[in-house]
């Protein structure tokens, strides 16, 4: 709810014009009324509707600024014929209007140039652009008359009083943490530009064979074609560009010339996806960048948490050496300890902290001691598949014994698996251990089928139980049973939802009597993880949250300790790779600033970009216009079961380049520019 | 298939069509201005928009599939004033210097601007300052240009220069040099072909001639095999009596095909003749005592026919060492696959999601070849693997693998990719049995080819439905050339690969199938018909009598893809002709053309008359030129050899290779096109053979010596330098195996 003074914003009438300050109508909507800590708004304008947030606005003004915007960000379109004259038909005639040179027929003309463009412009801008401006004339037409009849400017005309703040977004950018341009990278592949494609990305998403495949996508939650039919596989666009960059044997395609080294230093800790998405932005500003990585092996939890038949270390190691490529130093096997951050303070001009969620925790049960043997933590288990799998690094002769396993990699033959989890380190569990062919792989799950795929994907979860995992829902371990500390059966407690009888959220109750005992050999829990902040010296006293993550403001990822920055799940608490992604770009940019004048800020662009996700682009209700419906989305082809279970072979094959195109043709371009006047 | 409505009437589409397409097939027109049915939609220009029954708004027609049952409408009022808007809007500030532009009368927006009535400037808006850019061979004014991106799209999507760009800036957009200042280029010129506006023209053409005066003279480029359609486009020169015509430029159906730059820039090749007896009476004594013809594959098939019949009639030889190595080849080819012909064209390149070139350099000898792999890996994704002992910068952006082979070890690399490739066939046991024997220690350590690239070739190909194998003219005349064409064979008869065997020269196949060839032991006496001799006739070099060339003749040619095209005079000739001296020798004919009709039909030939051939592209783009040569079974007795020792090239190699855009010496002596006749090599090249850059040097080939200078060029890795072909006798490559050990002496350095 925002207190305005006029609004049409997604179809909203409110007009409190003439009305006293406390009787004014509220707006339903986020709207930015503060831009930032330093300045109130004065009007927010965008593809959706114009609000105004203070009587003395200069609407003709605000109507020639917004379509100035379209000129001025016009690098992102500028591809139709209607956007591009009529974009610069609507500034000028709405310029001529606002310095009092207009007539009358200009407002027609704008009219008319507006419907042509609303009806056959190529992307949203330019079918968008017209509507606040249409709102503005409709609403406050006699202002506009006003200036036209007296030849006179409009009334801030000659004024330099307010900044005119403009940001480009779409609603799959606005939903992806690391803020994609993804109707660009689409286009790439539209345009069979794939090194355009690449480049689009790599603004903002160094990573992108990684991103290309083991992404959740919330962007395509919220893609806008759902409204029509179906989301754009929005994901797996990516890989055609980085596919492209590595087929080829073309160097990289970075999104930017690397500037030359402005003589500063940083310190990275850990080069898992928040680490090399860090190293690789500061050094693109010309940041000399140290990251320190506690594994033999580069990448983190997506290199030995994450396993090869979704990530093949090969595509990954392309990402990480397109970071490398840009000078990063990358020092491995190197735990940083508190006595090196304090000398890293020292050393370097900033430190980012990038140390993720490595402690696999608890799911409390009865006689869970780590001691008994059988019970073995998800991350650990996950690193010692992948060292193997990928790098061929065998398990030491100590962790063989202590998880009796019969040779040097992970063995589970003739064993029976029980995994507690239902997200995607989890699923992880399970196949790998269908891999390392167990006899029999469980999953317990609290809560029901609907929610782990929620929780993971549809084809995640419809995989595992193909290559033969079973799944046991609303159940939770109660009880470990041991002889001599070696593990022998779980206890199972089963579990039903019990409506509330006052209408709320359904409660998970325990069936009494129904628990049952399971022989097994391996408990591993994969319930959640938590972080290992050792590093962060007592003294300097960083602040927690209560989850006992690093806590930062979730803008600027400063940490409470001056030139300590912190990004990934290590401040998060464990979440997804383009959430890390998203996080260390943000942290990146405010420290490269810090390194040069000590202080913290955000670019007008950053704090648009909150400010529209805090409004949320994406409207689920909004009626498509312009599309024609019911084009299937397209699914690449999966191996079979057979071909797959028994390997480590990636399991999608990826868009034939027929479907890809198919898939890129669907992108509606749903580009939009909103814009703050303060 | 799916079926729907336009305007009521029933229309069906295939998968993957869209609307717009289906509907042009079915004979509806949708107006556009930036569609080109060859690449992707580029989606600009938003003419194409039709309303639905299924949605609101409306939507575009090139980039949208139709869903079953969907009700389309083309014309509305609605529609009519959208389109026109947008007729309107690209007119805003389009200056109107329709009176000198080259495109006017063939203008697009002059076209759609009439067809919408638009008799004024409607909207307005703040004009600009713009520069005209001179890119060489292309000119391109940014204030002509409608930005539809045709040009952008072809550049990439066809050709694979992708040399320009968009500029985004809304209002101030423009085509722009991608990642350089200036156009760095193969100049194809296919961006001029497709610009719809006169934005992107010839620079030797601008100003020139206007559209309406020029005949079109429909014919088939003379300068490679691809036998690409063109058109001549040609006018008087002044209006005095007597004038001649001469070409002004060259256009091709862009819709449909594709011309490199020299069946663009090179057609300026055509010789002036005059009717002398006594030079005529020469002619006819030197071949009445010639023990031998010797003559190049620049002849059209009623030549090849007429030559044969001369040899017949006079009882001489006929040499064409070039066409002879083809000939030999495609017959061991037969021996194993039991019919002529390889089964590949460059449309199955085109169609191919897995394509493996070997043995050529195909960005120069044949850049049809070329642009069907761009097209291939753009739109199928192709993966494209190239063999070759020089990697070819050019390919970057198409070929998936490079696999280096030690020069001259062809044989042993054909060996071992046809055992990759035939891995799981059913094979007689015979075959099996050579394959399993293949000492493939040996044959990687001498090719210098790792079993693992082998290896990531049919790993790569796993997925492919459609393949190609293109086999390059490298191997034709090499030492092993019957037992490489029988293991090629192997691959299109066990495989589903199918092969192409590119041929040299213009009209190799044609030669090759008409004329009995005979080994070239030189003799006494031998007449050159554009080849050297002791008597010499024909279009090229010095000769006793010239003879016209090929843009000045009527007949026949066979392309790469077993097509009999045609071509037409575009250029008079008042001299004699081949059919002249033959008549006089009593194998009489009225015409060169007479002969078209009576090409063997043994050899696949129809009995078709040449004013019967069609020598067009339908409106959908089927070819209607000519015809295709039918196979022909033949007996499949070929066995396979066990593979020879592989030679070892030591010391300064060159490889004999032109330029892009140069062929032969009809190339050389057009005006457009770049002639930069030195030998490029890499400076480890450079330092083996202890010369820089700008020396000047003598090269000692086996058969001969040429006084070259020498360029460095940093695209070339390795120890081979490419030495060109086309300005030297009378242009004919590929008569020897093409690489050669060569001694090199600096003789100075260029000034």
């Amino acid at each position: 709810m925002s207190k305005v003074y006029f609004s049409t914003w997604r179809g909203e009438q409110i007009n409190n014009i003439g009305k006293s300050d406390d009787a004014w109508e509220k707006s339903a909507y986020n709207l930015p009324l503060e831009y930032n800590e330093h300045a109130h708004s004065k009007a927010f304008i965008g593809w959706d509707g114009v609000a105004l947030f203070n009587p003395d606005v200069d609407v003709v003004r605000l109507a020639t600024e917004y379509a100035a915007q379209y000129q001025v960000y016009s690098e992102a379109c500028g591809r139709c014929a209607p956007g591009r004259w009529g974009g610069r038909i609507l500034y000028d005639l709405l310029d001529k209007i606002a310095r009092g040179e207009g007539s009358l027929s200009d407002m027609e003309h704008l009219k008319e140039v507006s419907r042509t463009m609303q009806e056959t412009s190529k992307c949203e801008i330019g079918k968008t652009v017209p509507n606040p401006l249409l709102d503005l004339m409709t609403h406050f037409e006699s202002e506009f008359v006003a200036c036209i009849e007296n030849q006179k400017p409009s009334k801030h005309y000659h004024l330099e009083d307010t900044s005119y703040i403009a940001k480009i977004t779409a609603p799959c950018m606005d939903a992806c943490p690391a803020h994609v341009d993804i109707p660009a990278y689409i286009e790439g592949v539209r345009d069979l530009r794939f090194d355009d494609s690449l480049m689009a990305t790599r603004q903002t998403m160094p990573l992108a064979h990684t991103c290309g495949r083991v992404c959740p996508h919330p962007c395509e939650t919220e893609c806008r074609r759902t409204n029509l039919d179906e989301p754009i596989s929005i994901m797996e666009l990516k890989r055609l560009g980085a596919d492209y960059e590595t087929d080829h044997g073309f160097g990289f395609f970075h999104p930017s010339e690397k500037k030359p080294s402005i003589g500063k230093k940083v310190a990275v800790i850990g080069a898992g996806p928040a680490g090399l998405t860090g190293a690789y932005y500061l050094a693109l500003d010309g940041i000399d960048v140290d990251v320190y990585e506690e594994l033999p092996v580069l990448g983190g939890e997506v290199a030995v948490g994450v396993p090869e038949y979704r990530m093949p270390i090969d595509k990954y190691n392309q990402d990480i050496e397109a970071v490398r490529s840009l000078g990063v130093n990358f020092i491995t096997n190197s735990k940083v300890t508190a006595d090196m951050m304090r000398r890293f303070e020292n050393e370097y001009d900033a430190t980012l902290v990038a140390t993720g969620t490595r402690i696999s925790k608890k799911v409390y049960c009865d006689n869970e001691r780590q001691e008994i043997q059988g019970y073995w933590g998800a991350i650990d288990f996950l690193d010692k598949v992948n060292l193997q799998v990928k790098y061929d690094i065998m398990v030491p002769e100590a962790d063989q014994k202590r998880h009796m396993l019969p040779a040097d990699f992970v063995d589970l033959t003739g064993k029976t698996l029980v995994c507690v989890g239902g997200g995607f380190t989890s699923m992880d569990v399970v196949r790998c251990a269908i891999r390392a062919n167990a006899k029999k792989v469980v999953m317990l799950y609290r809560r029901d089928e609907k929610t782990i795929i929620k929780n993971t994907t549809y084809e995640e979860y419809h995989e595992a139980v193909e290559e033969g995992v079973e799944f046991i829902f609303h159940s939770a371990v109660a009880e470990m049973r041991d002889e001599n500390d070696v593990l022998k059966s779980l206890i199972v407690d089963r579990y039903e939802l019990v409506p509330d009888p006052n209408g709320g959220r359904p409660n998970l109750e325990k069936i009494e009597g129904a628990s049952f005992e399971m022989e097994c050999d391996y408990l591993i829990p994969a319930v959640s993880q938590s972080a290992d902040l050792k590093l962060l010296p007592e003294e300097w006293e960083i602040e927690r949250t209560s989850w006992a993550t690093i806590k930062t403001n979730g803008k600027d990822y400063m940490t409470s300790r001056k030139g300590v920055f912190a990004a990934g799940d290590c401040e998060y608490g464990p979440m997804t790779i383009v959430n890390a992604v998203g996080q260390a770009k943000r942290a990146a940019s405010v420290m490269s600033r810090y390194v040069l004048n000590g202080e913290i800020s955000l670019t007008d662009d950053e704090i648009m970009e909150d400010h529209l996700r805090k409004l949320k682009v994406y409207d689920k209700k909004e009626k498509i216009v312009g599309w024609l419906p019911g084009l299937p989305r397209q699914h690449s082809e999966v191996l079979t079961v057979d071909e797959r279970r028994d390997n480590n072979r990636e399991v999608k094959y990826g868009f034939t380049q027929e479907e890809a195109l198919a898939e890129a043709e669907r992108c509606m371009r749903c580009y939009y520019i909103a814009m703050v006047a303060h | 298939m799916i079926n729907f409505t336009i305007n009521g009437q029933p229309v069906i589409a295939n998968k993957g069509e869209t609307i717009l397409q289906a509907a042009r097939k079915a004979g509806f027109y949708i107006p556009t201005m930036c569609y080109l049915e060859k690449t992707t939609p580029c989606a600009s220009c938003r003419l194409c928009v039709v309303e639905t029954d299924k949605t609101d708004g409306l939507i575009l027609s090139c980039q949208t599939p139709p869903t079953e049952g969907l009700g389309v409408t083309i014309n509305s009022e609605r529609l009519e004033q959208e389109r026109t808007n947008i007729m309107r809007l690209y007119d805003v500030n389009h200056p109107l210097e329709c009176g000198v532009c080259d495109k006017s009368g063939a203008c697009d927006l002059q076209n759609k601007t009439l067809e919408f009535g638009i008799s004024s400037q409607h909207f307005s808006a703040k004009d600009q300052h713009r520069t005209i850019e001179h890119w060489g061979l292309i000119n391109y004014d940014p204030s002509l240009c409608i930005l539809c991106e045709k040009c952008v799209h072809v550049c990439n999507e066809i050709i694979g220069d992708d040399a320009i760009t968009l500029q985004f800036g809304g209002y101030k957009s423009s085509v722009i040099p991608k990642n350089s200042d200036a156009l760095d280029c193969t100049f194809c010129g296919e961006c001029i072909a497709v610009c719809p506006v006169g934005a992107l023209v010839s620079s030797d053409f601008q100003y020139s001639a206007n559209a309406w005066e020029l005949t079109q003279i429909p014919a088939t480029c003379a300068h490679c095999s691809a036998g690409c359609s063109l058109t001549y486009e040609v006018r008087h020169t002044s209006n005095s009596i007597g004038a001649k015509a001469k070409i002004y430029r060259v256009t091709n159906d862009f819709e449909h095909t594709t011309l490199c730059g020299a069946g663009r820039f090179g057609f300026d090749f055509a010789v002036e003749g005059t009717k002398e007896e006594s030079e005529f009476a020469k002619a006819i004594a030197a071949l009445s005592n010639a023990s031998a013809i010797r003559f190049s594959s620049f002849i059209t098939n009623e030549e090849a026919m007429i030559l044969q019949g001369l040899k017949e009639k006079l009882g001489l030889k006929l040499y064409n060492e070039e066409a002879r190595a083809y000939q030999s080849f495609m017959s061991a080819y037969a021996s194993i696959s039991g019919k002529t012909g390889f089964g590949g064209s460059l449309d199955a390149v085109r169609q191919s999601d897995g394509i493996i070139v070997l043995g050529g350099r195909f960005t120069s000898d044949n850049p049809a070849v070329r642009y069907a792999m761009t097209t291939a890996a753009r739109h199928r994704g192709a993966k494209v693997v190239y063999m070759h002992p020089i990697e070819d910068e050019l390919l970057q952006n198409v070929v998936t693998q490079f696999v280096k082979y030690e020069v001259g070890t062809e044989e042993g690399v054909v060996a071992m990719l046809a055992k990759t490739l035939l891995a799981g066939a059913d094979l007689s046991d015979e075959v099996a049995a050579f394959f399993e024997a293949l000492d493939e220690g040996y044959l990687c350590a001498e090719c210098n080819v790792g079993d693992e690239e082998f290896a990531r070739i049919a790993k790569s190909f796993g997925r492919a439905k459609s393949k190609t194998l293109v086999i390059g003219s490298d191997v034709l005349n090499h030492k092993r050339s019957a037992n490489i064409a029988r293991l090629c064979a192997m691959v299109e008869a066990y495989t589903e690969f199918s092969v192409v065997v590119v041929p040299s020269n213009v009209n190799t196949i044609g030669v090759s199938l008409i004329c009995d060839l005979d080994v070239d032991n030189g003799g006494e006496n031998v007449v050159g018909y554009n080849a050297s001799g002791d008597y010499t006739m024909g279009s090229i070099g010095n000769v006793n009598l010239p003879l016209p060339s090929l843009n000045q003749q009527e007949g026949t040619f066979v392309s790469i893809n077993h097509q009999v095209l045609p071509t037409n005079v575009a250029v008079s000739y008042d001299g004699y002709t081949l059919n002249d001296l033959a008549s006089a020798l009593g194998l009489k004919s009225d015409n060169t053309i007479d002969y078209t009709h009576k090409l063997p039909l043994s050899k696949g030939f129809s009995a078709v008359a040449f004013d019967n051939l069609g020598n067009f592209f339908t409106p959908l783009g089927e070819d209607e030129r000519g015809y295709r040569l039918e196979s022909i079974d033949v007996e499949a007795s070929g066995t396979l050899e066990e593979i020879e020792d592989l030679p070892e090239f030591n010391g300064s190699v060159v490889y004999h290779c032109n330029p892009v855009n140069q062929f032969n010496g009809y190339t050389a002596r057009t005006s457009q096109l770049e002639k930069e006749a030195m030998l490029r090599g890499s400076a480890q090249f450079a330092a083996a053979a202890k010369i820089a850059d700008g020396d000047k040097i003598r090269v000692e080939f086996p058969h001969s010596t040429q006084e070259r200078i020498f360029k460095l060029d940093s695209s070339l890795k390795g120890t081979i330098a490419l030495v060109p072909a086309y300005d030297v006798g009378f242009g004919g490559l590929n008569e020897h195996y093409r690489f050669e050990k060569v001694k090199i002496m600096r003789m100075g350095s260029e000034s």
